[in-house]
């Protein structure tokens, strides 16, 4: 107990002293989500709501016209004189996408360089097509439609949504590379070897590199969450007891799978790398900033088997921004301790096993 | 002169049989060209999407003679149900109430698998549905006046959706294009609705022609190659040729300091190249991309980028102590660097404090004025401006390397 | 032809700080052509400091240099064309081969031999096409030596050429020395291997702490002793009162652990001295040789300390 403790300590000490660990550990989830988020974020939010250039042609149905376009719910539109300025500011970004109408045919005009985003402003263009259409006739839908919210409050927008993700995308990171860096550096540096000739037991020291890591990757979270709703003014609904448990179970399962990850690869460096090509496909496939139905089925597939779609689901359950059936939670969690649980042993023989290259 | 090819012939050497400078430079960038071009290539095309979608039709008695609105609706979302073609995948997975269920007990068992994420939107068609739409239906149709009607309560369709859930603001959007026609449909049926005077639509791109996203895609993987080879490689190789006093053993000879730099540029541009060429033979044979490279302007542009991203590296050396300082930095700067572009993902919607990155960010001039050129698109930078800035950038960067830059190790 | 004595190298009050330190003290020595001239000193001494100053990557803090006749402000590049350098903590770029690794620094010298004949000079061709970092110890080494003569240099600074190597390849290290030398190269090398000293040098410079406290040929430092012949054997328990007696059998005696050494200038007396005491005392007198004396021995003598800690 007392070799753990002092490894603890040491462990901890390494830890805030080596300034460039810290920096990235708590400032690297912030800019994280300070970059994806407001590039993707034009994806998810922007492009439920677009901005819509309109030049509409005086003449008979322009007032039909112009009643869609002020009661669609979807659009921000803002006139223009003429096609030609409008495409000069769609090409600046200015609009999204633009809407001409000359009397007969109802143009739209699409900036082709946005493609990752053209698929929805299709949606709004195709929506308008169908009203005017109707409108133009002198005819309205026969019924209509209302979308009713159906979920949890603190879901507000897409920025909620995504900050859960980070933070589960943050403790991957964590995990990951707590064992295939932070223990393989330690090897590769001979300091596990020089250890192990020690009487203190692997297993103190194991226990002491995962306390260190649970604690850190803990108030992590915490930081990015507080950063979050003071910088960004978000609202989160915690459940305290569930996310503690949460983030401590996705923590050593990550370890766990580093392990598996360092176990299979057995270069360090390539550990490494290895582990960052997973966590930047994960990070695309695992529905943080892109939601997986819009994948095509392959790669959902392939969603499925990632553990950070789970760690999302958990992380987004526990902070009030989505829901999870109660059972669905306790498998994942204890999956995730299960994989810690059979992982760490593997880990404890690899602390002391002899380098082998 | 011999001295400065062998520096170059060992750069490339050493970068070709190091497994981790390998990884960095060829898998990556492949990787990610990979992994996007299946995400977004196809992004919003039938047989490529499926959301689970939940459908309770409670209007359930009515009568065979007249027009069962309800459910047109319902074979609406049937169509879209099924597998359009033998690979593709339907739009929708429905889920609905087998027959013998309780309708009311299944719309809640529907609310709650939304609220669990496991649907993207749920359709309720409302009880006396079919009613209402026909009473609604009759008068206007024979008083031929252009007024338009109030919508009774009974007429709603409602969609259950998430807010703020990508997936199920677009499922829902879908819903309402899908309900939209339905609308037009009946109205056709009934006889109100003049088809044959639809309004034509037409969809045009600016600059002509519409963009494949593959086109788009590669042009960017290739310049971020080069921008993580200038990134890490550089920094990495001279930190590590320092520390390790490999350059120590250079200076003893009559090589020149300027000479060994003049060999290491030249070997990181054969990388560059090498990248290049095995991104555009994979971007055209495997994923069809049709942007061809071989015009001056294009070539510039890469040229200009491959030499600014190793001018940054250089000072990224030339301001760390030890290589894995470097690495750190270098670390630090990949992501924003590389995404606040445009490089990959549109930057319209920043806010001012990130913009500024946009704008002082080399990257973004270059990828801009590298798919101009290749006539992807259009850009909000002069074509001046994309090539003074990172011409600027190359300037600061030397200056500060060359006098930063130790070539001893730090004693 | 030239002329044997001709001085290559004269170095006149040379010196290096570091703050208050003194690295280099102002050293002078000269060396002549086809020689072997080494700095012996133990680690610290100022050797390393020394020869990268002459090898011109170190900036000394006064004196003078003067290399092929011509006084040097800085090592020109026409300097290095004719200069051969073995650093003590060079390293070759791991991924290279030595093949390539030698053609690759024959590369940077106007004039060079051709790589396969240095190579094989070397007993490296059969490793010709092997990574560097798959070399031995001692592999590695002759690669250093192989790239420190691939442009046939004049003059040849080899720094600690021997330390890490195993007695084989210390040997051949010492072989190639003794060959460089045969061939009309002058050697600049420093070392802290007493027998390294004498086996290869014409020259020796004992340095301490920055200061070249004696120097000379092995011959003539060993004999500065004198008549001096050194007695050496192992005992155990030994008392204070025991090396006081021991000290009068001779010149002076000194306890390390369990090894005595005693100086003397009379070696029967000494030894029939020796013999009574350890007879009387009881104390056998285990492993003794007796042995001339060498410059671990002057050194000690001049600093009161070993050469090897």
């Amino acid at each position: 107990m007392r070799a753990f403790r002092q490894l603890f300590l040491a462990e901890l000490r390494i830890f805030v002293r080596d300034k460039l660990t810290l920096f990235l550990a708590f400032l690297f989830p912030v800019m994280f989500i300070l970059v994806f988020g407001f590039v993707m974020g034009g994806r998810g939010g922007a492009a439920w709501s677009a901005n819509l250039g309109a030049v509409v042609a005086a003449g008979p149905d322009s007032k039909a016209l112009n009643d869609v376009l002020s009661s669609t719910t979807s659009i921000r539109v803002s006139r223009f004189r003429d096609q030609a300025s409008l495409e000069v500011v769609l090409a600046k970004r200015g609009v999204d996408l633009g809407l001409v109408w000359n009397g007969t045919t109802l143009l739209f005009l699409y900036d082709p360089s946005r493609v990752q985003e053209n698929y929805a402003f299709e949606q709004v263009a195709s929506g308008i097509s169908t009203d005017f259409t109707l409108r133009r006739q002198g005819l309205a839908p026969l019924f209509s439609v209302e979308k009713v919210h159906v979920g949890k409050k603190a879901a507000t927008n897409w920025f909620n949504v995504v900050v859960p993700g980070i933070l589960a995308f943050t403790i991957l990171s964590a995990g990951l590379f707590s064992v295939s860096g932070h223990l393989t550096a330690m090897k590769e540096r001979k300091i596990l070897d020089r250890l192990a000739v020690t009487p203190m037991p692997p297993t103190a020291l194991l226990a002491a590199v995962v306390c260190v890591r649970l604690l850190s990757v803990y108030v992590g979270t915490l930081v990015t969450l507080f950063l979050s709703v003071a910088v960004f003014k978000l609202s989160f609904d915690i459940n305290w007891p569930r996310y503690t448990i949460f983030v401590a179970a996705s923590t050593v399962g990550m370890m766990g799978f580093g392990t598996l990850i360092t176990l299979v690869v057995r270069r360090p460096s390539s550990a490494g790398n290895l582990s960052t090509i997973l966590m930047l496909v994960m990070m695309f496939l695992s529905g943080v900033y892109f939601p997986i139905e819009l994948l095509p089925s392959v790669l959902r597939a392939v969603s499925r088997v990632f553990p950070l779609t789970y760690m999302t689901e958990g992380m987004r359950y526990v902070t009030g921004v989505a829901d999870m059936s109660a059972l669905r939670f306790w498998v994942v969690t204890a999956t995730f301790v299960a994989m810690a649980v059979v992982l760490f042993p593997l880990l404890a023989r690899y602390v002391v096993s002899a380098d082998r290259h | 002169m011999r001295g400065v090819l062998w520096i170059a012939r060992a750069h490339i050497m050493t970068a070709l049989r190091e497994k981790g400078t390998l990884f960095w430079f060829i898998i990556f960038p492949v990787f990610l060209l990979v992994l996007l071009a299946l995400m977004f290539g196809r992004i919003g095309n039938v047989g490529e999407m499926n959301f689970d979608l939940g459908l309770v039709n409670l209007d359930t008695a009515s009568s065979t003679a007249t027009v069962d609105f309800a459910a047109i609706v319902e074979r609406a979302f049937e169509e879209l149900g099924k597998r359009p073609a033998l690979l593709k995948e339907p739009l929708f997975t429905l889920h609905r109430p087998s027959s013998g269920d309780d309708a009311e007990a299944f719309l809640k068992g529907e609310e709650n698998m939304l609220r669990l994420g496991r649907r993207a939107a749920v359709v309720v068609i409302p009880k006396g549905f079919s009613e209402q739409v026909r009473a609604h239906a009759m008068p206007s149709s024979f008083s031929g006046s252009t007024a338009t009607p109030a919508s009774p309560a009974g007429e709603t369709i409602l969609v259950y959706y998430t807010k703020g859930s990508d997936a199920s603001e677009l499922a829902s959007s879908i819903v309402e294009q899908v309900l939209a026609r339905v609308n037009q449909e009946v109205l056709a049926q009934a006889g109100l609705f003049r088809s044959q005077e639809t309004v034509p639509v037409e969809t045009r791109f600016i600059g002509g022609k519409e963009i494949r996203y593959v086109d788009f895609l590669l042009p960017g993987v290739i310049l971020m190659g080069f921008f993580t080879n200038g990134l890490f490689g550089v920094p990495g190789a001279i930190l590590f040729s320092r520390d390790r006093r490999i350059l120590k053993s250079y200076w003893v000879t009559p090589l020149s300091v300027g000479r060994y730099l003049a060999g290491f540029s030249l070997g990181h541009l054969a990388l560059c190249l090498l990248q290049f060429i095995l991104l555009a033979l994979l971007g055209r044979f495997a994923f069809g991309a049709r942007v061809s490279f071989a015009q001056p302007i294009p070539v510039l542009y890469l040229l200009l980028g491959a030499l600014t991203f190793m001018a940054f590296g250089f000072l990224i050396a030339a301001v760390v102590r030890t290589a894995n300082a470097g690495m750190a930095l270098a670390n630090l700067l990949n992501l924003p660097m590389m995404f606040l572009s445009g490089l990959f993902f549109q930057v319209g919607g920043l806010p001012s404090f990130l913009k500024v990155v946009v704008y002082a960010n080399p990257v973004s001039y270059l990828a801009e004025g590298l798919r101009t050129s290749l006539g992807i698109g259009t850009g909000q930078f002069s074509e001046t401006l994309t090539f003074a800035v990172p011409l600027a950038w190359i300037a600061v960067c030397v200056l500060i390397a060359s006098r930063r830059l130790s070539w001893d190790v730090v004693r | 032809m030239r002329n044997a004595g001709e001085i290559l190298m004269r170095v006149t009050g040379l010196v290096k700080r570091y703050g208050a330190v003194c690295a280099v003290d102002a050293i002078s020595f000269v060396v002549p052509r086809a020689s072997v001239f080494t700095i012996l000193g133990p680690n610290g001494a100022g050797k390393t400091t020394t020869l990268e100053m002459l090898e011109g990557i170190r900036e000394p803090d006064g004196g003078e240099i003067e290399v092929f006749g011509a006084k040097l402000k800085r090592v020109t590049r026409g300097v290095r064309e004719r200069m051969g350098v073995l650093l003590q903590d060079g390293n070759f770029e791991p991924y290279l081969r030595v093949r390539e690794t030698v053609a690759l620094f024959a590369s940077f010298f106007r004039r060079a031999l051709p790589v396969d004949d240095v190579l094989s000079s070397l007993s490296l061709e059969d490793k010709k096409r092997a990574a560097v970092r798959t070399l031995s110890g001692g592999q590695r080494q002759r690669l250093a030596v192989a790239v420190a003569l691939v442009n046939d240099p004049e003059l040849i600074f080899l720094d600690e050429p021997t330390t890490g190597l195993d007695p084989q390849a210390r040997r051949n290290m010492w072989s190639i020395v003794t060959d460089l030398k045969r061939r009309g190269k002058t050697i600049i090398l420093t070392t802290h291997y007493m027998e390294e000293a004498e086996a290869l040098s014409d020259h020796v410079c004992i340095m301490d702490q920055g200061r070249i406290i004696a120097e000379g040929s092995p011959r003539e430092l060993a004999s500065g002793l004198g008549q001096e012949t050194i007695i050496e054997f192992v005992a155990s328990r030994l008392r204070p009162a025991d090396l006081e007696e021991l000290g009068h059998c001779g010149k002076a005696a000194r306890v390390d652990g369990e090894r005595v050494t005693l100086n003397t200038d009379d070696l029967v007396r000494t030894m029939e001295a020796l013999l009574a005491w350890s007879k009387e005392r009881g104390i056998p007198l285990a492993n003794m040789t007796v042995r001339q004396p060498n410059l671990e021995d002057v050194f000690l003598s001049l600093t009161g300390r070993r050469l090897r800690e």
